[in-house]
């Protein structure tokens, strides 16, 4: 950061001997800033991926090294857990684990998206009655803890018999229940000149043309970021399923990983391991691939303020 | 800006295409239900446990499926404290599952809350309980009411790691020692083992786990908890209990909570740095296969003034829902679970020792292995088993929660045992309720 920001020495024309030494001194302050600073940025990445690291090492170890073994490298590498947890739990195979994680993560985005944006747009264009009350409650239900209406929605959705279906953890993101992407996009909106809008009605627009034709397209980097956060948490989600989801043969990925390890009875941790890095896969595949997205997103975020 | 006509369309339209979107991810739960098509009755069973108990819960469940062909029955299962996270919840909205397994410790919160079935109303027609013995099946009830019939039991045990020992040249305990023996017993093996790396000790805490207090408890000859789901004991039992083990704890004697916590959820015993840890019985195939070794063996508890005076304790209990749709099936695979000689066979004693001989009779166990080793020793403490299990009170959870959160404050030293004392009155008296 600080080699980026830093301006250069002003060039002047005539040799000055003095300014060349200069130059050459700061030359060599920045080199020394930018050792440190690269020194600290890779030190901190050990740390912050050794884990990880673990985690990948541990999933090919025999079970009896993987705790109390401090050594991160194996000394007999194995595949075994791999074999283990790719057979699946309970007669349920690992890949419905993994296609019903896959189900849920991106129906989750394709609700977020549609509702969100919807009601983003609602809150932040239209004069509708109500609209400030409204905005305040979806605010409030920013600030209540989950844990607090965990219980009442578990009794809601239990008596419409949506209880072991996924439609409690679908439902409200159809119905624009994630109050924060609703919060940030209606942010987003709002720095969007209004200006665009009443072009737009000059010409005939009404408000489903100027969403689709002017907001929605600008409003991508908002999108993308909702899309990227809903599902990584939708993926890595453990309580929904754990209460909602009754049938193994409809548990995700995070329930599964639990079921390999039980105090009370023999635990293998190896296939927990082996499941983990599986289950991490498709969300660090997902998150590389979307990354200049997010970073872009987060960016213009910042500057709309 | 009004709302226009178009935009009400439009928000319309978004709505349709997510109504036909999640109807959609419904899709795929039919197809995880289709097997059930042909049943008329279908339990919910949930347990708590790892794959290798979910597999031995199938292959039981499809025998019971055979010979009731009338009967699905869908299986779930999580992890200890997940299950209670999630029966806490279903509990709220009054859906249990059919049959589920239920632990002596929450039988009281869950029974005196009115969410169990009386399950007396079925045995002698749907439950078969001849072949249980007395004092164990009462164990299941609360005031006269059987919410839940015991699977299997287990009694506590000291276990020992004879390779630790012989590293150290320490010899193990006699059957008939005392408290006092195992505290010299620890005091000798940690000095012995302290030039050790790492360092080998004898025993981790022992006052630390609050069953072991109930066990020292019963041996003073006092029940720790009254009939009507009270404490039975007062502050000055506890510190008497806490101070067995004072000596060894300012001598830095006992296994090191710091390290413990650091190898959590493996622990001093299983890491092959203590030499003796005191737990329940069935531990031994746990035990085994975390610490690497065979040569684990199992004592009686420490004795007080009338020897051991252990109790069964039933290691898992089988409930019903009270609001049950099918309270009679789900009596009947109840009582299939703890009476078929199939079962028994099937899982061993991987639940605990099965409580009915028919079970016990029908394992294949083979000599020296784990199952026979529990076996062994629960018929050689048989004669020390004098007592009946206390019946947990409401709340004994969070209390015994709450002694093992203030033993490892007082293993770092945070507090000391006066300290303890006080502030686990003060929880547990506020948990405990005075019903």
């Amino acid at each position: 950061m600080t080699t980026l920001t830093e301006s250069p020495a002003p060039q002047t024309p005539p040799v000055d001997h003095e300014a060349l030494a200069r130059r050459a001194a700061a030359r060599n302050k920045r080199r020394v800033k930018s050792v440190i600073f690269h020194a600290v940025a890779v030190g901190a990445t050990i740390v912050v991926l050794y884990p990880a690291a673990w985690m990948l090492f541990a999933s090919m170890k025999p079970n009896s090294d993987i705790i109390g073994n401090t050594q991160l490298i194996p000394d007999v590498w194995t595949a075994e857990h791999y074999t283990t947890a790719l057979s699946g739990i309970g007669g349920v195979s690992f890949w419905t684990f993994f296609n019903n994680s896959l189900l849920l993560a991106v129906l989750s985005v394709v609700g977020t998206v549609l509702s969100s944006t919807v009601a983003a747009y609602a809150f932040a264009r239209i004069d509708f009655p109500g609209r400030g009350p409204l905005f305040a409650v979806m605010i409030g239900t920013l600030l209540l803890p989950f844990h607090v209406t965990i219980i009442p929605q578990y009794i809601l959705f239990n008596n419409l018999g949506m209880v072991n279906t996924y439609y409690p953890l679908l439902l409200p993101k159809f119905l624009a229940a994630e109050a924060f992407f609703v919060f940030l996009m209606i942010q987003f909106i709002r720095g969007i000149p209004r200006s665009l809008d009443e072009a737009a009605r000059i010409d005939g627009c009404g408000h489903g043309r100027i969403f689709f034709r002017i907001i929605l397209p600008l409003m991508r980097p908002a999108i993308v970021t909702s899309s990227i956060f809903t599902f990584i948490w939708s993926w890595n989600d453990f309580l929904g399923p754990l209460l909602y989801l009754k049938d193994p043969a409809l548990y995700t990925m995070p329930i599964a990983l639990r079921q390999y390890v039980d105090q009370t009875s023999v635990s293998d941790y190896g296939a927990q391991m082996a499941m983990a890095v599986l289950a991490l896969l498709p969300v660090m595949i997902f998150f590389v691939v979307f990354q200049r997205f997010l970073i872009n997103g987060v960016a213009t975020q910042g500057i709309k303020g | 800006m009004r709302i226009t006509r178009k935009a009400a369309g439009a928000a319309a339209a978004t709505a349709a295409v997510a109504l036909v979107l999640t109807a959609c991810s419904g899709g795929g739960d039919d197809s995880a239900e289709g097997g059930e098509e042909g049943g008329d009755v279908t339990l919910t069973v949930a347990w708590w446990g790892n794959d290798d108990r979910a597999a031995r819960y199938e292959e039981s469940i499809d025998l019971f499926e055979e010979a009731n062909p009338g009967i699905t029955v869908q299986t779930q299962f999580q992890d200890w404290e997940n299950y209670w996270t999630a029966r806490n919840t279903e509990a709220a909205g009054q859906s249990l599952p059919d049959v589920f397994q239920m632990d002596l410790s929450y039988l009281r919160q869950y029974g005196g809350t009115g969410q169990l079935a009386d399950l007396s109303e079925y045995t002698g027609s749907q439950i078969d309980t001849s072949g249980f013995e007395e004092a164990l099946l009462s164990s299941g009830t609360i005031e006269g009411a059987q919410y839940g019939i015991p699977t299997s039991q287990n009694t506590l045990a000291l276990f020992y790691n004879q390779d630790v020992l012989d590293t150290i040249g320490v010899d193990p305990l006699e059957p008939g020692y005392t408290w006092d023996d195992f505290n010299a017993f620890i005091a000798e093996a940690s000095e012995a083992g302290a030039g050790e790396d790492p360092a080998i000790y004898g025993s981790g805490d022992y006052t630390g786990t609050f069953w072991f207090f109930l066990q020292w408890y019963l041996q003073q000859g006092e029940q720790p908890f009254t009939e009507d789901g009270q404490l039975n004991f007062d502050e000055a039992a506890v510190t008497e209990f806490l101070n067995l083990a004072s000596e060894l704890r300012e001598a830095g004697q006992l296994y090191p909570t710091e390290r413990a916590v650091q190898l959590a959820p493996l622990g001093g015993f299983t890491s092959n740095e203590a030499a003796a840890e005191a737990s329940w019985d069935n531990f031994l195939a746990g035990y085994i296969s975390d610490s690497g070794t065979e040569n684990i063996h199992m004592l009686p508890m420490p004795s007080g003034d009338n020897g051991p005076q252990q109790f069964w304790k039933p290691s898992m209990l089988l409930s019903s829902s009270a609001n049950s749709e099918h309270p009679e099936e789900a009596a009947e695979l109840i009582s299939f679970l703890v009476n078929d000689p199939q079962v028994g066979e099937i899982f061993g004693t991987s639940k605990g020792v099965p409580a009915v001989a028919a079970q016990r009779d029908a394992m294949n166990v083979e000599e020296g292995s784990v199952d026979a080793t529990v076996l062994e020793y629960e018929e050689s403490v048989a004669a020390d088993v004098t007592e009946s299990a206390p019946l947990p009170v409401e709340g004994f959870g969070s209390i015994e929660a709450e002694w093992m959160r203030l033993a490892e404050e007082l293993g770092y030293g945070n507090i000391t045992v006066d300290e303890f004392v006080e502030q686990w009155f003060a929880f547990a008296n506020d948990a405990v309720g005075q019903s």
